[in-house]
C-alpha cells in the first residue's frame, strides 16, 4: 500500500483546525427569531444533506462507468461514495427530526421532502445490500439502483417547492440573512473537506481489497507451480 | 307503581344535574386556553436538541473512520501473512 500523500495531510490539518472554529462561528451567529437556538441545526443539517446528494452522484457516475466501459476504478469509487450516501443520510435524517421535534412539535411528518429523503436513504441502503448479497450479478444490479438513487435527487431537492410541506424551501440558503452566511459556508466547507477525506481514504480501503485479492491469486498459481 | 319509577328518576336526574353544576368550573377550565403569567419560558430547551444533533453526526463521522482504519488494518495484515507464506513456499520459479 502506498503512503498517504502530503494534500490527505494538509486537508486533515485544516479539517482539524475547522472542528475549533466552525462551532465558535456558529455559536456567533445570531439566533433565529421565531425557532431560536435550536435553529443552529440548520448549519450543520444542510450541508449533511448537500454531502449525501453529492455522494449520490458520485456513486451514480461511478455505477455509470462501471456498467457501460466495465470500468473497475469506477465501481470502487460508486461503493466508497454510496457508503458515504449511507453515513450522511443518518446524519440528515437524525439532525433534521430533532430539529422538527422542537420547530414544529413532532418527530416525523410524512411530507414529500422527509419521504423523499428517506426513500433516497433506503435506496442506498439497497444499493449496499445488493452488493453485498446480491451474489454474482449483485454489483450490476447495485450500479443500476444507485441511478435510480441519483434520479430521486432532483425530487428530493425540489419537493419542497412543487408540493405543500412543513419543510423549510429552497430559498432559505439563497436569502439566509448576511450576518448567518459566514458561519453557514463555513460549515459547508468543513463538511466538504471531511467527504473528501473520507471518500478518499475509503477509495484507498477498496483499493488494497482490490490489490491484496491480485496477490492472493498470484500466490495461489506460485504456489501451485512450486507443489 | 309509575309514580314510585318517576320519582326514583326525578331523584336520579337531580343528582345528575347536581354533580354537573359543581363540575362544570373544572370541565370548562380544561377547555380553556390558560393564560400565562410573567415572562413566556420555553417548555423544550433548544440546547439539548442541538448538542444531540452535532454530537450525533461527529460520533457518526468518527465511527466511519475507525471502521475504514480497521479495514485498512485487516488489508496490512492479510498482506503481512500471504507475504510470510510465500516465503515460506521458497524461492519462487
Amino acid at each position: 500500500m502506498r503512503s498517504l500523500g502530503i494534500g490527505f495531510w494538509i486537508a486533515l490539518a485544516l479539517a482539524a483546525a475547522g472542528f475549533l472554529i466552525v462551532p465558535t462561528m456558529i455559536m456567533n451567529a445570531p439566533t433565529e427569531p421565531v425557532m431560536g437556538f435550536v435553529q443552529k441545526i440548520f448549519y450543520f443539517h444542510v450541508p449533511c444533506a448537500i454531502m449525501l446528494f453529492l455522494s449520490t452522484f458520485v456513486c451514480a457516475g461511478g455505477s455509470v462507468a462501471f456498467l457501460f466501459k466495465a470500468s473497475e476504478r469506477g465501481d470502487r469509487i460508486a461503493v466508497a461514495a454510496a457508503e458515504l450516501s449511507v453515513l450522511f443520510g443518518i446524519c440528515v435524517l437524525t439532525s433534521g427530526p430533532l430539529w422538527g421535534r422542537k420547530a414544529w412539535g413532532v418527530w416525523w411528518q410524512w411530507d414529500a421532502r422527509l419521504t423523499s429523503s428517506l426513500l433516497l436513504f433506503l435506496i442506498l441502503n439497497g444499493y449496499l445490500l445488493a452488493r453485498r448479497y446480491g451474489g454474482p450479478a449483485g454489483k450490476k444490479l447495485a450500479a443500476a439502483l444507485s441511478l435510480f438513487a441519483a434520479v430521486d435527487v432532483p425530487l428530493v431537492y425540489k419537493s419542497v417547492d412543487i408540493w405543500r410541506t412543513v419543510h423549510p424551501r429552497t430559498t432559505v440558503v439563497p436569502t439566509l440573512d448576511p450576518r448567518m452566511r459566514p458561519a453557514f459556508w463555513s460549515a459547508f466547507a468543513l463538511m466538504l473537506l471531511v467527504w473528501s477525506l473520507l471518500l478518499a481514504l475509503r477509495v484507498r480501503l477498496e483499493n488494497a481489497r482490490a490489490e491484496l485479492a491480485e496477490l492472493r491469486l498470484e500466490a495461489e498459481d506460485l504456489l501451485e507451480a512450486a507443489s | 307503581m309509575r309514580k314510585k319509577i318517576r320519582a326514583r328518576l326525578n331523584r336520579f336526574v337531580a343528582v345528575v344535574a347536581g354533580a354537573l353544576c359543581w363540575l362544570a368550573p373544572a370541565l370548562a377550565r380544561a377547555q380553556e386556553f390558560e393564560k400565562v403569567s410573567g415572562a413566556v419560558r420555553e417548555e423544550l430547551p433548544g440546547g439539548r436538541f442541538v448538542a444531540a444533533a452535532y454530537g450525533f453526526i461527529w460520533i457518526a463521522v468518527l465511527v466511519y473512520v475507525v471502521s475504514i482504519a480497521r479495514g485498512l488494518g485487516r488489508v496490512r495484515e492479510d498482506l503481512g501473512a500471504l507475504k510470510k507464506r510465500l516465503d515460506r513456499a521458497g524461492p519462487r520459479p
